[in-house]
This record gives structure tokens, sequence and C-alpha cells, in this order.
């Protein structure tokens, strides 16, 4: 990770990028050869992962749909990938064009795909930055053109958290971006959880994703309830995705087979 | 066609249905009851086409390209939805015609092949545009690390301090200057460009002012050299590189555009600092250049011009580098000769101006140099000093002339005192006191027939270990001389402190003795010398004596003793002994 700030990225489209691997299960073609022997692997070790992706998804638009109905017009995406179907713009502002919504990753493709994707969106921007450096996305002039932080915003951190090590302090990361925010400001999470998993699924899975730039650091109901310190708990707190406020109740149904928990929490005044 | 009796047709049942069977076969990006109401709003769609007449497979086709374009666009999605047209439209909605089995065929082949065709084109579109996504990232990338290159490079060969180029790009631009093919006719220059009691700077106002200061004077000469490549080696020394000169007149307008640039005072951080350069300018030829030796060359000059008081340049000059060339590699010969026995003395006298006697001898310092045959000790000593091998040698000397000079006193009469000139530095030596002292024992020497002489700018210092080493030896019965007396800073001070014996008036005084008019003046310097010595209780002998007239005029100013060519020249020590005896 420290990698001095003038060397730059390389670009290995031979090298999976989970970006590309999660459109693939999302059912996308944005994706080369090496992303989707990838993701095949991890299909044959978690048969579940497409629908992990999906339900995932599905999770992000409701929490976004929610979120602007309660009046949220600024979005902070941080982890966005690929911004294919169903991404927060769309969905924000389908409900109010006026809604503003920046893009944060930290691999280059998808950032310069996402660029393109979003190209004559004034009220949209992608920043590549690494969400383990927090301070650099809040201060980069985009975000700050962009978002007033000073009236609420609703920081996404979804599907991303599992890449980020325990080292890397996410509570930390986190603190730091609530520090940045004004009251009434949500935060949408989640992650891949190991609740109830068998330690051989586990460890296949961790050992497909040893294989991009980005391991996988699995995490407990108890340990994601934590890192909403700070915020209060919207119900029904932090649960398996497909029960975070289901469209029907049959969509909840074998949510535990979804592997993300996720929640959503609101900064008091 | 008619519909069948009995049955109620019901298309939200089968939409339902429908959207039961492809959920979860890709990410939909909508609520279960948007994909319902799509798909019952295809359901009309496909209603219709069963029944029209004619058969319309178009309306097929693009009931497949919505559900593409509705993301409900995977294999499953497009075996699912087939299947359920296939099980379920006729019945749910209750439709009746006489061919529908065929009609359903021919519908659900026009669904596929829209839903296939849509899928191909959205597939292909994917891939073109995250194809194109890397290839931009990639580019941004390899335009970074160029950048970044670029920078690093800019690093590598700039200074930090003054963003000027450094060491390692001035190298380098000298040695393509040099190198160019084509260019042999050509000709190239450099000024080599040291601040002038710059330490002053660092020592008194410190070292970030000093700094500050280089600063500047790195950014004046950017300015005033325009296109010339400036360079800053490091601490303050800076180089100009000049490519196609005409000559040395060339070289010289560049100099003194710098030293211009640099001498205008500059006010750094409230302090106005008026600071001077040296320079020492190399123009040569591009052929048969090569950069080592034009920039030893350059450093050489740029000594001279620092040698001759800084605030100037001086040009290269091969002859004067070849003499000092030839110096340096004699002084590097010492060490061995004093090994081998090149070194000799000869002794001069110092005769008595009252009755003629030889009161003393001054020994002189001769090399036998194998090659280049006798050498006087004005082509070597002053080397010496620079190098410090004057200790060595110095040593030798005193050494030599006790040895020597003990032997005299077998003569029987009074036997002369032998003067040795001590250099700075070896006054300067701890040891000089044991040094002597120990001379004195091993040789049997009495500590009266030793002059030991220095001159005045040995007492410039303000050190007290000298002073007290020289009062040691004076107690000890060593006389001490002052050489050279009166064309140094004639600091009388010294006088009060140091235990002196004896004043040596320089031979410059005497010469004046030669001619009526200028001699008026020196022979007046002289007598006051004189009295002023007599009052403290010294003697003193003249130098340069070449006359019998010069004599005669010092022993009539009260000159005790005189040393010549007009007394006897330096001769080896047995020409002396026969004078004695």
């Amino acid at each position: 990770m420290q990698r001095p700030d003038w060397a730059p990225d390389t670009i290995d489209i031979e090298r999976p990028s989970v970006a590309r691997m999660y459109d693939y299960y999302l059912g996308g073609s944005h994706n080369f050869a090496a992303d989707r022997a990838a993701a095949q692997a991890m299909v044959a070790a978690v048969p579940e992962a497409p629908l992990m992706a999906q339900a995932n998804r599905a999770f992000l638009r409701r929490a976004v749909h929610h979120l602007a109905d309660a009046g949220i017009r600024q979005f902070l995406d941080i982890g966005s990938g690929i911004p294919t179907v169903g991404n927060v713009h769309e969905i924000a502002q389908q409900l109010d064009p006026q809604s503003r919504v920046v893009y944060v990753d930290v691999d280059p493709v998808a950032v310069a795909h996402s660029r393109e994707i979003l190209a004559g969106n004034e009220r949209a921007a992608v920043v590549q930055e690494d969400l383990r450096n927090p301070e650099a996305i809040l201060a980069h002039p985009d975000v700050r053109k962009l978002l007033d932080l000073s009236q609420p915003v609703a920081v996404m951190v979804v599907a991303v958290l599992h890449f980020v090590s325990d080292d890397d302090r996410p509570a930390e990361l986190l603190r730091t971006l609530r520090d940045a925010l004004a009251p009434g400001s949500y935060l949408v999470l989640s992650q891949a959880s190991d609740d109830g998993r068998s330690e051989d699924e586990r460890a296949e899975a961790e050992r497909v994703y040893r294989r991009t730039d980005n391991p996988l650091w699995v995490r407990s109901r108890a340990e994601l309830t934590a890192l909403f310190d700070g915020f209060e708990l919207l119900d029904p707190g932090v649960v398996w995705v497909p029960e975070w406020r289901p469209d029907t109740p049959e969509s909840a149904e074998d949510a535990e087979r979804a592997v993300f928990m996720g929640g959503v929490g609101r900064l008091g005044d | 066609m008619t519909e069948s009796p009995g049955a109620t047709p019901c298309p939200g049942t089968f939409a339902r249905a429908w959207a039961k069977a492809v959920s979860g076969t890709s990410y939909l990006p909508m609520t279960q009851a948007q994909l319902e109401s799509l798909l019952d709003r295809l359901t009309g769609q496909l209603a219709g086409a069963l029944l029209t007449e004619p058969f319309d497979l178009r309306a097929g086709h693009r009931v497949g390209a919505e559900l593409v374009a509705a993301h409900i666009a995977s294999a499953e999605g497009l075996g699912r939805t087939v299947e359920v047209i296939q099980l379920r439209l006729v019945r749910d909605l209750g439709l009746v015609a006489e061919d529908v089995e065929d009609r359903m065929a021919r519908l659900l082949a026009a669904v596929a092949t829209g839903y296939a065709r849509a899928l191909r084109d959205r597939t292909l579109d994917e891939q073109e545009s995250i194809r194109r996504a890397a290839m931009r990232a990639r580019t941004q990338a390899e335009r970074a690390l160029r950048a970044s290159e670029a920078r690093f490079r800019h690093q590598a060969t700039h200074d930090p301090l003054t963003g000027l180029p450094n060491r390692t790009l001035f190298t380098e631009r000298l040695a393509a200057a040099l190198n160019e093919p084509g260019r042999g006719a050509q000709r190239v220059g450099v000024c080599f460009l040291d601040l002038d009691r710059f330490k002053v700077v660092n020592d008194t106002l410190g070292h970030q002012i000093g700094d500050l200061l280089l600063a500047t004077v790195a950014e004046r000469l950017r300015k005033a050299m325009g296109e010339h490549l400036v360079a800053r080696l490091g601490g303050d020394e800076f180089v100009i590189l000049v490519e196609h000169t005409a000559g040395t007149d060339d070289m010289v307008a560049v100099a003194e555009t710098a030293l211009a640039a640099v001498g205008t005072p500059a006010l750094v951080d409230g302090h106005e600092l008026q600071i001077s350069a040296s320079i020492g300018i190399v123009e040569r030829q591009v052929a048969g250049a090569n950069p080592t030796d034009l920039m030893r060359a350059a450093d050489s000059t740029l000594h001279w011009a620092k040698s001759a008081g800084g605030a100037r340049w001086s040009l290269y000059d091969a002859e004067r580098n070849q003499r000092e060339l030839a110096r340096y590699a004699l002084s590097a010969a010492i060490p061995a000769a004093l090994e081998r026995g090149e070194f000799y003395l000869d002794y001069q006298p110092l005769t008595s101006l009252r009755d003629g006697s030889l009161v003393g001898v001054e020994a002189l310092v001769r090399w036998r140099h194998p090659e280049l045959g006798v050498l006087r000790p004005d082509s070597f000593i002053g080397l010496a000093e620079e190098t410090g091998l004057i200790v060595q040698l110095g040593g030798w000397v005193l050494a030599e002339a006790c040895r020597e000079a003990e032997a005299w006193s077998a003569g029987g009469a009074a036997a002369p005192f032998v003067s040795v000139n001590l250099a700075v530095r070896q006054v300067h030596r701890p040891g000089l006191v044991q040094e002597v002292r120990a001379l004195l024992r091993q040789t049997g020497l009495p500590p009266e027939r030793l002059q030991l002489e220095i001159t005045e700018s040995t007492m410039m210092s303000t050190a007290e270990e000298p002073v007290r080493a020289l009062r040691v030896l004076a107690d000890l019965g060593v006389r001490i001389a002052i050489d050279d007396f009166g064309t140094g800073y004639s600091n009388l001070a010294y006088l009060r402190d140091l235990p002196v014996t004896e004043l040596k008036v320089a031979g410059e005084f005497v010469a004046g003795l030669r001619s009526p008019s200028v001699g008026r003046t020196d022979e007046r310097i002289l007598a006051s010398l004189v009295s002023l010595a007599h009052a403290l209780d010294l003697t003193v002998t003249a130098e340069g004596v070449e006359t019998a007239g010069q004599a005669e005029r010092l022993r009539a100013i009260g000159c005790d003793a005189a040393q010549g060519w007009h007394f006897g020249r330096p001769a080896p020590a047995d020409r002396i002994l026969a004078r004695i005896r």
C-alpha cells in the first residue's frame, strides 16, 4: 500500500479485478477473461456468489431509495466499482435530478469506465482514491466541488470493506469519514460475513481473492455493528442484506445465502 | 380466432409467474412490482402477436430486445422466459387460435432471436466499453509514469536548494558537448565559479541565510547567463557551460557578466550582503578535449583567481599549469629524497661589522635532485610549506645543522652559532621544545650556538603555545631571531612578549643603500630600526649586503652584523670551517 506518491498504478488486465468480477456476478460483460476465470472459481467455491452480488446490489438500491425518500440529495459512494446497472446516480437522479453523486474507486479501469458513463452528467463525478485514505477522499477537489459537507451526505461503503484488513483499521477510516459529515448524514455499510459459514468455504473464498489485488476479510455481525459507532442504526439494524427492508416478504427468504450483511446508520443532530 | 369458453383471461397471473421465473437470473435494478408491470406490458404484446393476422415476427423480436434492455439479460433469463411462455401464456390468458401451436413455436423463435441479438449487441458493447476504459486507464498510467519518471529525472539532475542543474546534469551536458559527432572543429568553455569567503556568511549569519544567499546567487546567474547552462556543483561552487565559443574573449565576457551578477549587493532576510566570486575560465577546442581534464583545468584556474585575492576571473594558462604540476611532482618527491639523503646544507656567514669576525652562519638547505641538479630552497620550500612536508624537511635541516655545527667548536676559537629557519608549522607544532632539547642533548651543541629564525607572520596568530615554546627555548639559551624584519606587518607588540635576541633586517632596505636618492629613506629606516633594536637590547643583522659601500654605511648606522655576497656566499660546512681556523 505504501507506494511512493510519484509511482503510478500499473494496468494489468491479466490480473483479476474485484470490480470486474462483481460485474460478472451481476450478469454484466464489463470484464476480461482473467476476471471471469476468477469469478467462476469463486462460484465453484461459493455457488451463491452471483446471488450475493445481486442481493447486495438490491440492498444498495433499496438503501438509496430510502435515503432519497428521507431527503438525502448528496451521495458519496466509496468502492463503487463498475457503475453499471442500477447504480447510485441512476436511482438518486431518477428520484431527483438535482441529486449529486461522487463515486470513489481505487481501480483505475473502473474509474476510467465510470468517467465514460458519467460523461455529460454534471452532478456526478468519479475520483480515483483508496478507501484506506479517507483524508484524500474528503479533500479531493471533485468531492469538494460536488458535495457540500455542511449538508447531510449519504456515505456508501457497500461491498468493499471486506477488502480492508484489520491492519488498515477500518473503524478509524470510518471515524475519519464520520467526523467530516454534517448531522443528518448517513452511513450505508455492507460486506461479506462469515456468520454461519464453514471454515472450508471461507478458506476457499479467501484463496480465490488472493489472486486479486484485494484479499478478502470477512467479518461477523458484531464486528459490523461496532463499525456503526457514532451512528444510530436504522431498523432492522445489521442484517443479511435481503432482510434489510425487502420489497416483498418472499425476497427476504433464505437471506443468509446472500453472505453479505449490511445496515444503514444515521448521524444524530 | 376466438377465446376459449369457460376460461377467464388473466394476464396478471401470467406476468407474476414470469417475474418469478426470471428473478435471480441476473441483477434487476427494479422492484418486484416494477418488474411485474414491465412483464405485464410485454405479455400484452405477446398475446397480440399470437392472435394478429398476419403473424408478425417483429413483435417477438421487440419483446426479446426489451427484456434485455430491462437487464433481464442472461441465458437463464431466456430459458425461463421460453419455458414460462410455452407452458402458461395460452392457458393463463385463455387464448384460442386454430394454429396456436404453430404460432407459439414461431413466436418463441422470434423472442429468442430478438433476445439473443440484443444480448449479443449488449455484450459486445460492454466488452468494447470496458476495453476502452482499460486502454484509457493504461494511457493515463503511462502518462503518469512518464510524468513521474520526468519528475524523478528532474530530482536526480537538479539541486533542490537552488533548482539549478546539479553536477550529474552538468557532467552529462559537458560530455555531450564534447562528444557530439561532427562538432570537432568547434570550441567550448566553462566558467568555474566559487563565492569568496562564503564560509564567513555561514559562520556569522547561519546556514539558513547562507542557503538563501546561494539561492539568490543561483537565480541571478540563471537570469544573467540566458541560454548557457548554469549548474551548482555543491557548496558555493557553480559552473557555467558555454557552447560554440569563438575564443577566450567570449568566455571573459561571460565571466564578467557572472561576476557583475554576483557582485550586486543582495538583500537576504533583512541583511544586505555584498559578496564576490572568483572564476576559473577554460576555453578550448572540442576536438581532443575530455571532461575530466577540462574540469581539472577549470578547478586549478579557479584557485589562481582565489589566490590572487578573489573577485576576479583567471584564464587557464597551460604553461602555468605545467609549472604547477612540476612543482607538485617535486613536492611529492620530498619524502623519498629525504630517505635517499638528497638534501644537504650550505652555510652563509654572518659577519660582525665591528671586527669582521664570523659570528654565525645561516644554514640553507639544498636538494641534489637526480634529474634536475642542485635545487635552491625557493624552488621547493614554498611547496613543502603548503603541503605540510616542511615539518619533516625542516626537522631534518635542524638536526643536520646542529650535528654539523657541533663539530666546528673543535677548532678552538669561538665557534659561530648556526642559524636555522623555522617554518610557521614547525613553530606551531606542540613537540618543538622537546625536539630542540633532544637535538642539543644528542649532538652536544651548546644552546647559545643555535639560533632559530622565525618570520613575523609566525607570530601573527593569537595562539599562546608558540610564544611559550619560544620562551622555554630562549630560557635554555637558544637565540631567537626575527627574519625579514620590516617587510611583514611589523607589529611591534610581540617584541614585548617574545624573548627575541636578534632582528634580521630584510635585504630590500639594504638594497636601497646603493642609490643615493632612495637610499636616504632606507638609511633612515635602517637607522631607526637599529636604534629601536638596541634600545630593546637586541642585535641587528642586515641581510643581502652585496657591496663594500653598503657594508660601510651599515657599520656607520651601528648595525651589528651583516650577511650577503659581500661577506660570503653560501658554501659547504668545510669551507666555513676553513674560515674559522
